[in-house]
């Protein structure tokens, strides 16, 4: 008894101890993300509340905080006040299995890399639900929108994943990591970091993909009838998101933990740090594409995802197998 | 046991690649020519894996794909009448699509991949291969149901087929569970080297599952009491889909029943004969009976249909090789008679329209004498009537019924066939007695004209040259009964 | 152990209530949510059960692709549940009646059943040391493969199928054909033209 006590008490201080810092995280991110766009733009982004804008993540959560909950008469309640949990819990529990050093994970099971996408592939739920809860017309089809476009670049996620772990040979993240020692994975599969890294655009609703929240069509799509706390739970699940698939594309592509050349300079570097340095790198992609791209029209999206992405992610993955089969590398 | 890899299945494989490679030719083709086009190769295919199946059936059982697939002169034969049935509907089918503007290349692509599921499913040696077959053979089926997508009733054929057909699968996999559940294995040769060796009994979750199987396949068959989706199906659907339900997929059906009941569960005849003789009683029942009232042909086919399942049963219910040999027989006999008289119901148009209604039929002898005659030679012999190819049929599984002890089911048969005659002879009567209310169309389809040449003939002189079926049949019955 | 065994009551309890909620919501939506939860539940109990690769696949195939559709397809249906429910109270008694003599010819089929009476041909279970993976990869690859790809080719008439019933030709439409635009270059498209002063073009 007092062993599983003991247990459920290291559990328990292993999730607060990454949830804790990726809030504090996501945060930054916004602030990151206006700071970086601003540059792009000429602009000083956040300057006032704080030294540099500092404490602006801190005010608008606030200001979220203390505003009406706002639930629109005609809306299913339970629905719509589960939906946003829903986004945030799962932009979390991503973060059982991401290694962030080799034994630096809480949960490292055989499977890691089917329980992200499955994880993944719960989030258009969120989404579904907000959009088909608020019993409003533009938050409905910002849901539609939302949902088939997560489903059609889930399959093309999912083929990209394939590539990687037959590569490895595993599913275990903690495997890909390590199996990417001598050379990583971006080098031989570069073409599929690309497709990736739209892929999880896509996949986090981001620009240019952002068309479920495409303000000029939808106002802002299925968040719409949101407002104070359960709008900033919308808000800080779709930045856990995007760092959480920077975190994956990091681990599939980017070596993980593991510096670029395991040299004195850089292996002096703790593993951790080198994580986290090179998701800031990916999510510095995400506010790129969104300072710089124009947003896709919705069937140029879909032929994207399901004429290009998909049989070229295929054809990969003959190709990948094939080259592993044929010089006996599987 | 001899085993081999692919081989045993080339006719099957032939009908999947070539599915998939019509498949590439329908999309990058025009419309109606690429139809045509592939339509053709299909046929071919059909053709060609027919011939594949004579040429690779072999005197002893071939095993494959880990014993998930067997091949013996009794799949062989089954597979060859069935392959037949879906070359000669698929024919007939042509016209049909021409004419009512139905030219799309998916249509053989779907025929293409159902008969390669009714081989598949004619060659299974498990429980698993035998669901995943009879999957490929259906689905295909509930989209040809609908295949007039802009007409109320295919759509509602379509839809009533899929939902009854889910839920006859779902029977069957309760079935399959149960049994697998209870002996520990979904191989029908192990299940029956298991059951053969002595007195063990089939454990009675393993016999409860046995009943769903039954229940599962008598869904596809369209037997009593699973029959209610044959009339409404069978009339909703477009008519030549209409008659590749009633000629392929029946009989692959009642292959596969023959092969469960026989092979996994021959050690049981007791446990499953009442079940075969009570569905059989009520088939022959119902058909002999519904189809007095109905008005339209297809409905009547439909009940027809179930009829001849239930005749077909009789055989089954003998549980001897002789019984098989009858069910054999009555089927192959049946495919003839009944893509036969398909013909006939796509040939029969007034100003372009297809005519439905039995009535239609009246005064078809003073305009075409010969069609007529062909039609009248169908419905004697679909009555049982001698000499012509259908009596032999009956008299076959009456035969081994009465062999087998069951001569209170052969005499019920016997009336039953008495009652089911009214309603053919009462067409062949409007046919011969009756004015035309309005002048067919004259002409006469290349494709119809072969194929009612070939059925006609078969059935009329079927007396004269039996050999070749009776000789096959007897093998393929030998099969199932080392 | 009594950790697992509690937990497997929380997720097979919660799994049974959200069946029953499955067919006794009045909202069809709430009713595909519950589903969901029951999905959801099935696979926090292979877990348990150690088949943690059905687990997952279960989430992203069911929960992830299948329910979502579905969830769509009753969003955008308006289902009146009224009216659905309009012939229930009559039919209620013969069902029942029909479930309670079910029920009971299954407690006398059963009734005569030994729980002792072992399968013939014992199952196999996983070897040791072999991930779940790695040990459903190595059947589904040889001792099942036959169906394994049979089931691929019925997906593939099945994407044949709705085609079939859903595509329709449209005619003559405009079409953005992507890689005329892409390599659209200033040559094609903008010609300069000398202009006399007061003649025009």
């Amino acid at each position: 008894m007092v062993e599983n006590v003991v247990t459920l008490a290291i559990i328990v201080a292993q999730i607060m101890a990454i949830v804790g810092p990726l809030l504090l995280a996501v945060a930054y991110t916004t602030w990151a993300e206006r700071k970086v766009i601003g540059a792009m733009q000429l602009r000083q982004g956040p300057m006032t509340v704080g030294p540099w804008g500092l404490l602006q993540p801190i005010a608008d959560g606030a200001k979220l905080f203390l505003k009406e909950t706002v639930i629109p008469s005609g809306a299913n309640k339970v629905v719509f006040i589960a939906a946003p949990m829903i986004t945030f819990v799962l932009a979390l529990i991503g973060w059982a299995v991401i290694p962030f050093a080799e034994g630096w994970v809480i949960a490292d099971i055989n499977v890691g890399i089917l329980y992200l996408l499955a994880v993944s592939s719960l989030g258009v739920y969120g989404v579904v639900m907000a959009g088909w809860a608020s019993n409003s017309r533009y938050a409905f089809l910002g849901a539609m929108r939302s949902s088939a476009q997560m489903i059609s670049y889930e399959i093309a996620i999912g083929l990209i994943i394939i590539n990687v772990l037959i590569t490895a040979g595993s599913l275990n993240l903690t495997e890909i990591v390590l199996a990417q020692q001598s050379v990583w994975y971006i080098i031989p599969h570069f073409p599929m970091f690309i497709v990736f890294i739209a892929a999880i655009l896509a996949e986090t609703n981001r620009h240019p993909f952002d068309l479920p929240e495409d303000e000029s069509s939808l106002v802002t799509g299925y968040n719409v009838e949101y407002s104070s706390m359960a709008f900033a739970l919308f808000f800080l699940g779709e930045y856990a998101n995007m760092i959480l698939m920077s975190a994956i594309a990091v681990i599939l592509f980017l070596g993980g933990w593991l510096p670029p050349i395991d040299i004195a300079p850089f292996n002096w570097i703790p593993g951790p740090i080198w994580f986290i340095l090179k998701i800031c790198a990916v999510l510095f992609i995400f506010f790129w594409a969104r300072a710089t791209l124009p947003r896709y029209r919705y069937d140029q999206l879909m032929r994207l995802g399901w004429k290009v992405f998909l049989p070229f992610s295929l054809l990969w993955v003959v190709l990948t197998s094939g080259v592993l089969l044929a010089f006996d590398m599987l | 046991m001899s085993t081999s890899y692919l081989f045993p299945a080339a006719p099957e494989l032939l009908l999947i690649l070539s599915g998939l490679v019509l498949l590439l030719v329908g999309s990058f083709k025009d419309h109606a020519a690429g139809a045509r086009l592939v339509s053709t190769l299909a046929l071919v295919t059909l053709a060609v894996a027919f011939f594949a199946t004579i040429i690779v059936t072999p005197g002893a059982a071939i095993y494959a794909f880990r014993e998930h697939f067997v091949l013996d002169a009794f799949a062989g034969f089954m597979k060859g009448v069935v392959f037949l049935g879906a070359l000669g509907t698929l024919l007939i089918a042509q016209p049909y699509l021409r004419q009512e503007k139905l030219e799309r290349f998916e249509y053989a692509l779907l025929v293409l991949f159902s008969t390669a599921g009714m081989g598949l499913l004619l060659s299974a040696n498990s429980f698993l291969a035998l669901y995943v077959a009879l999957e490929l053979m259906t689905l295909p089926l509930y989209v040809m149901a609908a295949f007039k997508r802009d007409t109320f009733k295919s759509t509602e054929a379509g839809l009533k087929y899929f939902v009854l057909g889910a839920l006859a699968s779902g029977m069957l996999l309760y079935g399959i569970s149960l049994v697998y559940g209870f002996t520990g294995t979904i191989s029908f040769t192990a299940l029956q080297d298991i059951y053969a060796a002595g007195d063990v009994r089939l454990p009675i979750g393993a016999l409860v599952g046995l009943v769903f199987i039954a229940a599962g396949l008598a869904f596809k068959l369209g037997a009593v009491p699973f029959h209610m989706w044959t009339p409404d199906v069978y009339e909703g659907a477009p008519t030549a889909v209409t008659a590749f339900f009633a000629a392929a997929p029946k009989i692959a059906a009642m292959g596969l029943t023959v092969r469960v009941f026989a092979e996994p569960f021959g050690a049981f005849v007791a446990d499953w004969q009442q079940i075969v003789i009570a569905v059989a009683v009520g088939s022959m029942a119902l058909g002999a009976f519904g189809a007095i009232g109905q008005t339209n042909i297809k409905r009547l086919m439909a009940y027809s249909g179930i009829g001849h399942v239930g005749y077909a049963l009789v055989g089954l219910a003998a549980g001897t090789e002789r019984g098989v040999y009858g069910v054999l027989v009555y089927m192959t006999l049946y495919l003839f008679m009944t893509v036969g008289t398909f013909a006939v119901i796509l040939t029969l148009r007034r100003r372009g329209q297809e005519l439905e209604r039995v009535q239609d039929f009246a005064g078809l002898s003073k305009e075409q004498p010969l069609l007529a005659l062909a039609a009248a030679i169908f419905m004697f012999s679909l009555a049982g009537i001698p000499p012509l190819a259908g009596f032999f049929g009956k008299l076959y599984v009456f035969l081994a019924a009465v062999d087998a002890g069951l001569i209170a089911l052969a005499v019920f048969g016997v009336l039953m066939s008495v009652v089911g005659a009214y309603y053919y002879l009462r067409i062949v009567k409007l046919m011969y007695f009756d004015a035309p209310p309005e002048p067919f169309d004259k002409t006469i389809e290349p494709e119809l004209q072969a194929v009612l040449v070939v059925t006609t003939a078969v059935t009329a002189l079927f007396i004269v040259f039996p050999g070749p079926i009776l000789g096959t049949a007897q093998v393929a019955a030998s099969a199932l009964f080392p | 152990m009594t950790v697992a065994l509690a937990v497997f009551y929380l997720l097979a309890g919660i799994t049974i209530a959200s069946g029953v909620m499955v067919i006794s919501a009045r909202n069809p939506v709430h009713s595909v949510l519950f589903m969901i939860l029951a999905f959801f539940n099935s696979a926090g109990l292979f877990v348990l059960a150690g088949a943690e690769f059905l687990a997952m696949v279960l989430i992203v195939v069911y929960v992830g692709a299948v329910a979502v559709l579905f969830l769509f397809v009753v969003m955008m249906l308006d289902i009146d549940v009224v009216a659905m429910r309009q012939g229930f109270m009559k039919y209620l008694p013969v069902g029942a009646l029909v479930g309670l003599v079910l029920l009971i010819e299954l407690f006398l089929v059963f009734g005569t059943l030994r729980i002792a009476d072992a399968p013939i041909a014992a199952s196999v279970p996983t070897p040791e040391g072999v991930t779940n993976t790695e040990a459903l990869g190595a059947v589904l690859y040889t001792e099942y493969f036959f169906a394994f790809q049979l089931a691929g080719i019925i997906l593939l008439v099945a994407i044949i199928g709705a085609i079939t019933l859903t595509l329709r030709d449209r005619g003559p439409i405009k079409r953005q054909n992507i890689s005329e635009q892409v390599h659209r270059d200033r040559t094609k498209s903008v010609r300069m033209r000398r202009v006399e002063p007061g003649r025009g073009l």
